[in-house]
């Protein structure tokens, strides 16, 4: 069960179809339970990094096994079950916002339900109970019934990470979770998804803009330039010249989430 | 991860949990029973009936098999109406667009003089939309006799119905910046208008002009059906003695004439934005 | 005000100007092979006024037992016709969205295209002969000149919604259907149905016309008691159909507004 968490890069290649290289070369293995941070200019590979993962972004080359099985490359049944186990949290939040908080966790039951129940909206008590659960352990339980449009930034991207719970999943790849939020939210967010990967033991990808917010919360940090691997160490041993590596240039005050962390 | 004990921010998980709100059931089924009762109605009032569709399928093949190919040497006798049929349209159109804009401007809550002005012109507008142009044409029939004058008089009508109501709101969001000026400049409520107003709504006046010109040709074909001149009136004559060759002959040919004059149109248009 | 074109002369008319003198000589042309002459336009007043006052009083009398069972039949007509179109243009709509059917796209909008450039009334002509005079012909033909319509201005509405949540919906494992089913349809659905209501406040219009070629509906009777020259019947008929229009055009504006909210 454990093994179902890792993931492993093996030479993985990402070549768009307009000529345009996402990922170069990549080779890296992620560990269960594993917290991990990726950082990198804007078009780095970083969201290509994570869409590999779980089969939005076709490899061109290599391959990725996630939990020792390999990631389908077409897509089908198969795909859909690695999916299953993989929750995705974005940037936009994408939810649906006409219906409610509930159905929009409930979505994330899809693939352990029969086809027509999940058509139909007919949930078994188990799911419901699942899904209440994730609302509660974000925090959200009681806007359950809202409509999800109605609620805040922060709030929205809360019932994205309760979908994403609600799969039971055993990875989670958040791509630039908090970089439509402000920085309260954004502060309580990332409190969230670690709370969560050390509670539930949830191996955790997310990819950061802001260098103050990857050193402060994650354990282990990416480093992508040009869809390479350019660092790959812990958050406390990030030097200035790492920086460097990392993004061509030294930090300034648009790298840094609070301002006062600006070096 | 010690960081992260400084904020004391917990999540209350013992909160009760929201039960669903029930659900409006009545105006739910309410909707539901209302569409299903309208359609039955409505069904069983046309007579509707997918058995009586299949029966007369074969029918139907025959027709259009009767119908095809269509009899080209018919054509000649379509050109003189063809073109009757563009001048129809031209008349309604220019007629109709000059008497549409002191209708619109009228009925532009931004412009209007006055409320009741705006009201009866509103009103007056919608009127005039909801009879549909055959019902025009019908009636100038009767009052000026059939023939091509009274097809142009309900196109005008139409016209005026179709560019009023799209450029008064075009009017309506015009930036009031520039009017106001003039009228501060001491300018009368004609030359706000002139000046001030209508110049920013001018190309959106050009566009509804085309597209009610489109719609004019293609609705002068059916025109002629109640005698208000133009192709609909040889359509009709060869229609109810069955000469159906001939009907999609003229189908044909008031379809290819409506394309090119919608392809021009659009030309038009795109030059504008 | 007005801009000067690149290949204008420099005889000092302006775009706007040249416009207009090419209209006026136009519409002169046009004028003057239909007979629209200033004397017959001078006749015009006398003409309308003259009939307008044989409008007068209209026999409502005749407007029940006549007219008003015509008018519902109208409204039947364009009900089915609109129906008719609504269903097959939901998932016609869907199929043709270049965001979510690529290739099936182009061929939904070439047969919606096709459709579309019927007026109701051409196809009424064709239909009549077929499934016999009255009023099934009308709701048939009313059909599919609507769908053509409605699945253009659909696939319009698909297009042009937030693909995002489609693709979390995949994330997550779920099918292409689950996804249609949990983020395109909800975001849709209260445009097209919009759309649906303001095509049955068209098809009302069109309805009343079929009858001229025999499609049932008011436009026949009112065709038969302007040739007979009953206006006063005719009055009747007019008052009743723009009472009717108004009135569903009011409640579908309300119940369009209430949807879009």
């Amino acid at each position: 069960m454990k093994d179902q968490a890792a993931i492993r890069f093996q030479g993985a290649r990402v070549v768009y179809p307009n000529g345009a290289v996402g990922l170069a070369r990549v080779d890296l293995d992620i560990q269960p339970g594993e917290f991990v941070v990726v950082v990198g200019s804007s078009g780095a590979g970083k969201s290509t990094l994570l869409r590999s993962v779980n089969g939005l972004t076709p490899l061109t080359a290599g391959s990725i096994t996630v939990g020792g099985q390999p990631v389908p490359k077409k897509e089908g049944a198969e795909l859909r079950r690695l999916r299953a186990g993989v929750g995705m949290i974005f940037q936009d939040f994408r939810i649906t916002r006409r219906l409610s908080v509930m159905t929009n966790v409930l979505v994330g039951r899809v693939a352990h339900v029969p086809g027509w129940r999940a058509m139909l909206n007919l949930w078994p008590a188990g799911d419901r109970e699942i899904a209440f659960r994730a609302l509660e352990r974000v925090g959200i339980a009681d806007k359950a019934w809202v409509r999800a449009g109605d609620l805040s930034g922060g709030q929205q991207q809360r019932v994205g990470i309760a979908r994403a719970l609600a799969q039971e999943p055993a990875i989670i790849l958040a791509d630039e979770p908090v970089a439509s939020l402000d920085p309260v939210t954004t502060h309580q967010i990332m409190r969230d998804l670690v709370r969560i990967n050390q509670e539930l033991g949830i191996t955790t990808v997310v990819n950061l803009h802001f260098l103050d917010l990857a050193r402060r919360y994650g354990q282990r940090i990416i480093g992508l330039k040009d869809g390479e691997l350019v660092y790959d160490g812990s958050a406390d041993s990030v030097t200035q010249e790492d920086f460097k590596n990392i993004y061509g240039r030294d930090p300034d005050a648009g790298d840094m989430l609070d301002e006062s962390a600006a070096s | 991860m010690s960081h992260l004990r400084d904020e004391s921010e917990e999540h209350d998980t013992a909160a009760p949990r929201p039960l669903r709100p029930a659900r409006n059931w009545a105006l739910i089924l309410g909707a539901a029973a209302a569409v299903i009762l309208m359609t039955w109605w409505s069904a069983r009032g046309i007579g509707f009936s997918l058995v009586e569709l299949a029966c007369n399928l074969p029918g139907g093949r025959r027709l259009l098999v009767e119908s095809w190919p269509p009899d080209w040497g018919f054509f000649p006798r379509l050109l003189a109406p063809l073109l009757e049929t563009l001048q129809i349209a031209v008349i309604g159109t220019v007629i109709g667009g000059l008497l549409a804009i002191p209708i619109a401007v009228l009925a532009a809550r931004n412009l209007t003089p006055g409320v009741l002005v705006w009201f009866v012109d509103r009103n007056f507008m919608n009127v005039l939309r909801t009879l549909p142009d055959l019902f025009w044409a019908m009636l100038f029939a009767a009052a000026v006799g059939f023939g091509p004058i009274a097809g142009a008089l309900a196109l005008t009508v139409f016209t005026v119905a179709v560019i009023s109501k799209l450029w008064s709101e075009s009017l309506e969001a015009i930036d009031m910046a520039v009017p106001e000026a003039v009228r501060a400049a001491g300018g009368s409520w004609l030359a706000m208008l002139q000046f001030g107003a209508i110049p920013q709504a001018l190309p959106h006046y050009v566009s509804y002009t085309l597209y009610a010109f489109e719609l004019n040709v293609r609705a002068s074909m059916i025109l002629g059906l109640v005698g208000a001149g133009g192709i609909g009136m040889v359509l009709e004559t060869q229609r109810s003695t069955f000469e159906y060759p001939r009907v999609t002959l003229i189908v044909l040919s008031v379809l290819v004439l409506v394309l090119i004059i919608e392809q021009i149109s659009e030309s038009i248009r795109r030059r504008l934005t | 005000m007005t801009t000067r074109a690149a290949w204008a002369p420099a005889s000092g008319m302006g775009w706007g100007t040249r416009v207009t003198l090419f209209v006026a000589i136009l519409f002169l042309l046009c004028a003057w092979a239909i007979d629209l002459t200033p004397a017959a336009l001078a006749d015009l007043p006398s003409q309308m006024v003259t009939v307008l006052s044989f409008f007068y009083p209209a026999d409502m009398a005749y407007g029940a037992t006549r007219v008003w069972p015509a008018l519902l039949e109208s409204i039947q007509i364009a009900w089915m016709g609109t129906i008719i179109a609504a269903v097959l243009s939901l998932p016609l709509a869907l199929l043709g969205a270049r965001t979510l059917f690529p290739r099936i796209a182009r061929l939904v909008k070439l047969i919606s295209a096709t459709a579309r450039a019927f007026p109701e009334i051409l196809l009424a002509i064709y239909f009549v002969p077929i499934v016999g005079l009255g009023a099934f012909a009308g709701a048939l033909a009313i059909g599919i000149s609507s769908v053509g319509m409605l699945t253009k201005l659909g696939s319009e509405v698909v297009e042009s919604i937030d693909m995002g949540p489609v693709e979390a919906v995949q994330a997550a494992g779920g099918s292409r259907l689950l996804a249609l089913r949990y983020a395109v349809i909800p975001q849709v659905l209260p445009e097209i149905i919009a759309h649906w209501l303001f095509r049955f406040e068209l098809n009302i219009r069109a309805s009343a016309v079929l009858g001229v070629v025999g499609a049932g509906g008011v436009g026949g009777v009112l065709l038969n008691t302007l040739r007979y020259r009953h206006f006063e019947k005719a009055a009747a008929v007019l008052l009743l159909t723009i009472l009717v229009v108004l009135i569903i055009d009011m409640a579908s504006g309300a119940i369009r507004r209430r949807l879009l909210r």
